[in-house]
Formats: C-alpha cells, sequence, structure tokens
C-alpha cells in the first residue's frame, strides 16, 4: 500500500472527503514523485553493477557461505535475489513507503531462508553489502531516501 | 485498494520487472497532477451537496422517477437516492486522487447492479444521474480535473450496465 492509499482508506473509515491536512500530504508526496522515480530509474539501470559489487565485498567479508562454496545454482540464485531486493527497493522508493517491499519480500523472509538452510546473518551481511554499494554510487539526498529499506531488510533478518 | 503506484507495482512484480517506460510515464504524469487532482477534491468535498442537488435536478427531479409509482417516490426513497449519489461522488473523488479504479470497484459496484436489480431500482435512472453529476462536477473543478473525474463517473455507469 503507498501512502495515497493509506490517506484514503483512512477518510473511507470515517466517510468522509479528506481533509485540508491530508490533501497537503497527499500534494506533498506527489511533488517528490519526481526524486523517488528518478532513484527507481537509477535503481533499475544499475541493479547488475550493485549486485556484482555487492556480491564481490559480501564475499570479501564472509567468504564460508553456500553462494562462494563453487556450487553455481546457488551463486546464481544468492544473486537473483540480491537483484529482487533491489527491485523491490525500487518498488518502495516509488510507492514512499516500506509496504511493498515488506508484504512482498519480508514478512517469512526469516521462515524462508532457514527453510533454505541459508544462514540468515550471510543475508543480513549480503544486504548490507548491497546497501553500501547502492549508497555509495548515490548522491546524499538520494542515497537518504535509500539506505533506511535496505536497513528494513536487515532489521527483519534480526 | 490499489492506486496508480501499487497497481504498477503488483503488475511488473508478477514479472519481476521493473516498470517499463510507458508506466513510468504515466506515473511520472500522475505525480505531476498532484496539485490539480488536490484541488479538485477540496472543491467537490466544499461543493459535495450542492453538487448533487444540481445533478438531481438536471436528470431526475421533474421525470416519472420522482412522482408517485416512481422509484425516488416517498422521502425515504428519495434520501436513499441522494446517500447513494453521494457515496458515488465520494469515491470517484477517491478514485480520482488515487489515479486508479480499484476503490470503486470494491467498494461500490461490488453487487451493486444485482441489488439495485432486487430493490427495483433503474439503471438506467441512475446512470443519468451519475452522468449529470459528471457535467455538474465538470463545471465546478474545470475541464483538466474534470477530464480525470469524467473517466471515474463513467466507470461507475460501465460497472452499473
Amino acid at each position: 500500500m503507498s501512502m495515497v492509499a493509506e490517506l484514503i482508506l483512512n477518510a473511507d473509515s470515517e466517510a468522509r472527503y479528506l481533509g485540508p491536512k491530508e490533501i497537503h500530504i497527499f500534494q506533498d508526496f506527489l511533488k517528490t514523485g519526481e526524486q523517488r522515480m528518478r532513484i527507481a530509474r537509477f535503481l533499475a539501470e544499475n541493479e547488475q553493477k550493485i549486485v556484482q559489487n555487492g556480491t564481490n565485498k559480501f564475499w570479501e567479508r564472509c567468504p564460508v557461505t553456500p553462494s562462494n562454496s563453487g556450487v553455481e545454482r546457488k551463486t546464481n540464485s544468492c544473486m537473483r535475489d540480491q537483484g529482487w531486493y533491489v527491485r523491490l527497493i525500487a518498488y518502495s522508493v516509488m510507492a514512499g513507503s516500506e509496504k511493498p517491499l515488506e508484504e512482498i519480500g519480508t514478512i517469512g523472509i526469516k521462515e524462508m531462508y532457514n527453510s533454505l538452510e541459508i544462514p540468515i546473518r550471510n543475508i543480513a551481511e549480503c544486504m548490507q553489502c548491497l546497501k553500501e554499494e547502492a549508497v555509495s554510487m548515490m548522491n546524499e539526498e538520494d542515497a537518504a531516501e535509500v539506505a533506511p529499506y535496505f536497513d528494513f531488510i536487515i532489521q527483519s533478518l534480526s | 485498494m490499489q492506486d496508480l503506484i501499487t497497481s504498477t507495482i503488483n503488475t511488473f512484480d508478477v514479472r519481476a520487472q521493473y516498470p517499463d517506460s510507458d508506466a513510468m510515464n504515466r506515473l511520472e504524469e500522475y505525480f505531476r497532477s498532484g496539485d490539480l487532482r488536490a484541488k479538485a477534491s477540496l472543491a467537490i468535498s466544499a461543493n459535495a451537496k450542492s453538487i448533487i442537488t444540481k445533478a438531481v435536478a438536471k436528470s431526475l427531479m421533474y421525470t416519472d422517477i420522482t412522482a408517485p409509482g416512481g422509484n425516488m417516490y416517498t422521502c425515504r426513497r428519495y434520501a436513499a437516492c441522494i446517500r447513494d449519489l453521494e457515496y458515488f461522488l465520494r469515491y470517484a473523488t477517491y478514485a480520482m486522487l488515487a489515479g486508479d479504479p480499484s476503490i470503486l470497484e470494491e467498494r461500490v459496484l461490488n453487487g451493486l447492479r444485482e441489488t439495485y436489480n432486487s430493490l427495483g431500482v433503474p439503471i438506467g435512472g441512475t446512470m443519468r444521474a451519475v452522468q449529470a453529476m459528471k457535467e455538474v462536477t465538470a463545471d465546478l473543478v474545470g475541464t483538466d480535473a474534470g477530464k480525470e473525474m469524467g473517466v471515474y463517473f463513467d466507470y461507475i455507469c460501465s460497472g452499473l450496465s
């Protein structure tokens, strides 16, 4: 759910139109749309690079991990998942809310990786590396918009 | 409910893709139209009662529907009709803000035609009233916002027909 949907559902629960304050929030949110779309585009264009660099950093810090065990399938799955998380973060930046990330990618994340027998601490480290790589490629303002979503994934793994 | 942002995300997530350039352009246009949508919502909420009054005067008031035997005859039925039109206007305004009709589908149209048929509410008259609301609203909010609101009034009509 995005901020717009939240405002509407909140007003609807009281069977009223959006009030002046809510309309202000709506307007301000849409005004930041341009920046958020720019960030989403950037993530889309640079996903592969972020994932490649993030993986290298991850393996330096955490050499003993399934994706670095020489099994190509495991390496590919790990990098595919990282790419997916970058994409989900792009969605969340677009929506201005952690909801898309949460609904698609963090509810059940621990159970899933546990069942796949992938160490949760390694996943968290991997996400940290991904964050560092993504942030290092962006200006300060855009980085500040993106970083909390990586932190959100990391927190959901703790 | 969905808005343009979440419906775009959901469409592309099932394909594991980023939104394509068409979708990105639509979103950018939506973000640029924030002030237009905000102003329209404020104008409609401030004038909701008079929009309904004018729309009813234009479409239903002087027809057989309000005469004895008509479906709007008796104050109770008249009031129920007004209440429904108020719902349509409010939900169309929500949908306009969201840039997406899903809230109309979920909270207004789902089962509405069947309900109206079982209550003997004429669909044709309802659609005339919604079209009249569309015209009255466009007069109030101006051409651009009126066109956007029109999308959702038309959506209600097509959902009823």
